[in-house]
């Protein structure tokens, strides 16, 4: 299947296949730290805020949050956007360097994978609460009804949303869990605790190994990755649609779909990286998660921004370009300038210009500023949500209506309550699932002892 | 009850080469269980898989109908107007594009388990549990009738061919 030669050394530390089991199933052998106890409870108290957040709207309804008039999309519609953002880099980066066959995906897809689960749940909140009647939330399914039947809006991107998130689910959820399985079984074989061994068989659904196996677990692989990667062109196009396909200006464009694609694996390979630094960390995994790792995904990323900056650019050009007065007034006027400006630049520098600084090799061996960029590029990319949904919206056709849009603390509560999910459902990933493809990593072991590593070359 | 004689290795390279070896000296291999794919080995064991095809074909279902639902509820359950746009449209495409894959994934998923008559909780009895870890094992299975001299060439031969350990199973 994917049998090909790699570039240079992914795993340092000359590791025999036990050691790989070893090293990697030991943190959830371990006496859990104390940093996964604090970091929970700060999670849980997050997620607790959320959930009043979650209970203030139920029950009280949208006018706690602070829309308007104009401003019909708030801070649900950023979140969701940046969330699905995030949730794409595992998809992308797992899968995407499976099929172009980058063997130095292995020590890093699972916990890319992780992140795209936990975020993607974290999205889908969004969406459901914005309806404000959640128990009505049924009708945007087709189903048989007293109404005619009155089926959906099939040309609707809202619906197509629902149906591209849900399947974008449901796909990286059975690619993460299928790689799982030959991993599940290594614990289930070494743990000496009955319990584990029992968790652990019933989750490696009997794998043992054997040559049909594998050959089977392999097609697998590749044929869900290979029908998941479209998804990941697919989903944000989609999302892009839910603003492109209006009327409203800075919406209204041809850009948004590769616009809002590649954003989302930017924003994704940075919360992928941010991810990366923190577990390596935490659990020493330097020998596996190595320099030479980080350093590819910085250059994927300086490669990412110019693209980011490349359509920034073309937006600004475009809205001159038109003739349209509304184009140039929202860009011009209501972005580059007037009372968004402070969130637009931050995007701009936090996306364009900072992760440019990745051209310098000294800057991407120091791994404390590789570390700041790629939150510089999470912030960044929770701004250009920002700066798309609500200054397009707070200024359009209408002088009359103009209004400007501030969250209120029930938009934080949720959007708090769903970082804590997300950091909850990650330290959950970190102590019970192990956080690195054991399988994977062992089939790349002996290609990478020999060969002099990328970085070092370099 | 099904015996077999298995040899235990702990590089893929000497597994390899044993095997090559066996199968030369017109050994039948039964199997072969490695905590990572080896790919030499399916091409010798002659194995395939149809999961590729299963797996068109529930696009291609996917894709009908999902076309078909779509196509009824739009132009012939209750055809609405939206947009001045055809009953008909080209936007079916993306549902359309979406549910292939999402029903593609999902049967492939089901397949897989059912054709691995893989289970949550199914008990196994692994004769060499490290063969998870980081040891390879050659299975030949050993008919009743085998005869003393068969078995011992086997045990010389997996010997020879760098076998840590040569144990026999009931499994």
């Amino acid at each position: 299947m994917y049998n090909t030669r790699v570039r240079g050394i992914l795993i340092k530390g000359n590791k025999s296949f036990s050691d790989v089991s070893r090293d990697i199933i030991k943190p959830m052998d371990d006496k859990t730290p104390l940093w996964w106890y604090i970091s929970a409870f700060i999670a849980s108290a997050l997620l607790i805020w959320g959930v009043w957040g979650f209970y203030n709207t139920i029950t009280v309804g949208i006018g706690t949050w602070g829309l308007n008039n104009n401003v019909a999309w708030g801070w649900a519609i950023i979140n969701f956007v940046w969330w699905i953002g995030i949730g794409h880099a595992g998809t992308a980066f797992s899968i995407f360097l499976l099929i172009v066959r980058q063997k130095w995906r292995t020590s890093i897809n699972r916990a890319a994978e992780a992140m795209t689960i936990f975020a993607v749940m974290a999205a889908g909140l969004f969406p459901l609460i914005h309806m404000g009647r959640i128990w009505d939330g049924f009708f945007i399914f087709p189903y048989w009804n007293t109404r005619g039947p009155l089926w959906d809006n099939f040309n609707s991107p809202l619906f197509w949303d629902v149906v591209a998130i849900s399947t974008y689910f449901m796909a990286s959820f059975v690619f993460w869990y299928i790689g799982m399985i030959p991993d599940f079984a290594t614990i289930r074989e070494r743990t000496a605790s009955a319990v584990k061994k029992k968790i652990y068989g019933v989750l490696s659904f009997g794998w043992i190994g054997n040559a049909k196996g594998w050959l089977r677990f392999e097609t697998a692989a590749i044929l869900l990755g290979g029908m998941a990667a479209p998804l990941v062109v697919s989903v944000h196009s989609i999302v892009s649609m839910d603003f492109a396909v209006s009327v409203v200006p800075g919406w209204h464009t041809t850009i948004f779909p590769p616009y809002f694609v590649v954003g989302a694996i930017f924003s994704g390979f940075g919360m992928v990286l941010t991810l990366m630094i923190v577990m390596r960390k935490l659990y020493r995994f330097k020998d596996y998660v190595t320099d030479g790792h980080l350093d590819a995904i910085a250059r994927i990323l300086t490669f990412m921004s110019l693209i980011m900056g490349t359509a920034y650019l073309t937006e600004l050009f475009m809205a001159w370009y038109s003739g349209s007065e509304y184009e140039l007034f929202t860009f011009m006027k209501n972005r580059v300038t007037g009372e968004y400006k402070f969130a637009y630049w931050t995007m701009l520098i936090c996306n364009g210009m900072i992760p440019q600084l990745f051209w310098f090799k000294a800057i991407r061996k120091n791994i404390t500023i590789v570390f700041i960029i790629s939150i510089f590029i999470n912030i960044g990319m929770w701004f250009e949500r920002y700066v798309i949904v609500v200054t397009s919206l707070s200024r359009d056709f209408l002088p009359s209506s103009w209004a400007t849009y501030e969250p209120t603390i029930t938009e934080i509560a949720v959007y708090s309550g769903t970082m804590g999910l997300f950091i909850l459902g990650v330290l959950m990933f970190f102590r019970f699932v192990p956080t690195i493809a054991i399988s994977e990593v062992k089939g790349v072991l002996k290609e990478t002892s020999t060969l002099k590593s990328f970085t070092d070359e370099n | 009850m099904r015996t077999s004689i298995i040899g235990i290795y702990e590089d893929e390279k000497v597994l390899m080469d044993a095997f090559n070896r066996l199968q030369s000296e017109g050994i039948t291999i039964a199997d072969v269980l490695s905590p990572i794919p080896l790919h030499g080995v399916w091409e010798k064991l002659k194995l395939t898989t149809r999961l590729p095809l299963a797996t068109f074909l529930y696009g291609a279902f996917g894709a009908i109908a999902t076309f078909g639902f779509l196509y009824w509820t739009s132009v012939v359950s209750y055809p609405l107007k939206f947009g001045g746009k055809p009953l008909n449209t080209l936007s079916f495409i993306i549902i359309m594009f979406v549910l292939t894959i999402n029903i593609g994934t999902l049967f492939t998923f089901i397949t897989y388990f059912i054709r691995e008559k893989m289970y949550p909780g199914k008990k196994v009895e692994l004769a060499v549990p490290r063969t998870t870890d980081d040891q390879f094992t050659i299975v030949i299975e050993r008919p009743h009738n085998m005869s003393a001299e068969e078995q011992k060439k086997i045990n010389t031969l997996l010997k020879e061919t760098g076998a840590v350990d040569i144990i026999e199973s009931n499994n």
